[in-house]
């Protein structure tokens, strides 16, 4: 079990971590599951003995090593022209429905569950969405359910995304949305967009989905950039049997599906749409 | 040591600022039959996110794109680490983008390109450092070099900002330093 330099590998130590914890990295890309252990290592000083004696006698510190395996990389509205073609090409179906059921698996710190939210109140069905987040790392949910954002930091950037999203259209300003704290420095997330999400800890390895109905829309947005093929499809395929018939998929803008899913979803513009495809089994 | 019984698998360009021109000026210059895959790292101005590899694809002899996520490397192929994404290569050969932290300030990172390369391509890699305002880089180069792998770095004298070139030549000796003329003709010099 150890490589010609004569250290424990990567691949090991997940092995561990896969024993004595509820987590299982053994399907991530290696590549960046081993950059992140270098990180970790680096972090908190540590070698490959100490780091795995620690992963086995200390569950908090378990905690930590999830969390920093875990990329917490997203914005308001990130990548505007998918927003966009979601505005104009996707939610208007939805005015004559009578609810539409949204997932955002995977959903870090929550900025596209309000890109969401915003898109859902300007299209006038907010009422009628039902809409859960997931995600594997407890302090990206507990951002996420703050919905609180540096200001300065983010503000032009948010604003000018937003402004991309409702191109050729009446553009809200970031402000309608949320609350600018001064003081903090943090852009808060109004109070009538704020409840409406329920926020669910969710592990996408683990098949059992805490969810009782199916999807109109589930986003997934580089995420899958982390698991390897294997691992991909059986996410991908989760997706499509909670999916309604018809029912959108929203990747991110450099994911796309392998060749055993291109018959299950067709591509609309940036996101896929479930098809109604039949499999009959002889 | 260049070994020609030895053909490059891989080549990584990285720059940063002034790059963009240079790297145009390399690919508009190569044979159009350039068959080992280029792979690009460029740092790119905060607010300029799109049009890069439209601008680069202008001139070059060779398609250039912006690789999706688990996409095999192909011949006769420029791949652009696309704006705001890490870009790497697995082990299968493939490109692996990832959107982890920025590294020196930049996403995507020239090291993080370079040393997987290294790690994947060895003596079979080939690392050039262009123009650039960070250190950004130099790191990665070093690597490709720790791996027996080919270094270029560009002349400083050449250079619109040296700073990235510079870092390089701090940490170690490269291969070749050379202008931008004699980077296309050496690359040209690897296929007859």
């Amino acid at each position: 079990m150890q490589n010609s330099e004569g250290k424990m590998t990567y691949k090991e130590y997940l092995l561990v971590l896969k024993e004595c914890s509820p987590y299982d990295f053994c399907e991530y890309s290696d590549n960046s599951i081993d950059r992140r252990i270098q990180k970790i290592m680096r972090d908190y000083h540590l070698t490959m003995d100490e780091l795995i004696h620690k992963t086995r006698n200390d569950e908090a510190f378990v905690e930590l090593v999830v969390e920093a395996i875990t990329v917490n990389t997203t914005e308001l509205f990130r990548d505007p022209p998918v927003w966009k073609f979601i505005r104009e090409n996707v939610l208007p179906a939805f005015k004559n429905r009578p609810k539409i059921n949204i997932w955002h698996a995977g959903c870090s710190t929550g900025q596209e569950v309000y890109s969401m939210m915003i898109l859902l109140h300007e299209a006038g069905i907010f009422d009628k969405a039902e809409v859960y987040a997931s995600d594997i790392s407890k302090k990206a949910l507990e951002n996420a359910k703050k919905g609180a954002y540096k200001y300065s930091f983010n503000y032009s950037k948010y604003q000018e995304n937003l402004n991309a999203a409702f191109a050729d259209s009446v553009v809200p300003k970031i402000t309608d949305f949320f609350d600018v704290s001064k003081e903090s420095d943090q852009l808060i997330i109004k109070p009538f967009l704020k409840n409406k999400t329920k926020f669910v800890r969710h592990d996408l390895v683990k098949q059992d989905l805490p969810f009782y109905s199916k999807f109109d829309i589930i986003f997934c947005r580089n995420v899958l950039i982390y698991f390897n093929g294997g691992l991909q499809s059986r996410i991908v395929q989760c997706f499509h049997d909670n999916l309604f018939p018809g029912g959108f998929m929203v990747l991110g803008t450099h994911e796309t599906l392998n060749g055993f899913f291109k018959t299950k979803f067709a591509k609309k513009g940036p996101v896929y749409s479930r098809t109604n495809t039949f499999h009959f089994k002889y | 040591m260049h070994n020609p019984e030895h053909p490059y698998k891989i080549i990584v360009m990285g720059g940063s600022a002034g790059s963009f021109s240079v790297v145009s000026g390399i690919l508009s210059k190569l044979n159009p039959n350039f068959k080992i895959p280029i792979l690009l790292s460029l740092h790119r101005l905060k607010h300029v996110r799109s049009g890069l590899s439209e601008g680069l694809s202008l001139n070059s002899k060779i398609k250039v794109l912006e690789p999706n996520d688990k996409e095999k490397i192909e011949p006769n192929r420029v791949y652009l680490a696309p704006s705001n994404y890490h870009m790497f290569i697995e082990i299968d050969g493939s490109i692996a983008l990832s959107t982890e932290e920025s590294h020196n300030h930049s996403r995507p990172s020239i090291d993080y390109t370079l040393m997987s390369a290294a790690y994947v391509y060895r003596e079979k890699a080939l690392g050039i450092l262009l123009t650039g305002a960070n250190k950004d880089g130099a790191k990665g180069l070093k690597s490709i070099a720790d791996h027996r792998g080919y270094t270029i770095v560009q002349d400083p004298v050449t250079c619109d900002i040296d700073t990235m070139p510079k870092s390089a030549l701090q940490l170690f000796c490269p291969d070749e330093i050379l202008s931008p003329t004699e980077i296309v003709q050496f690359l040209n010099s690897l296929q007859p």
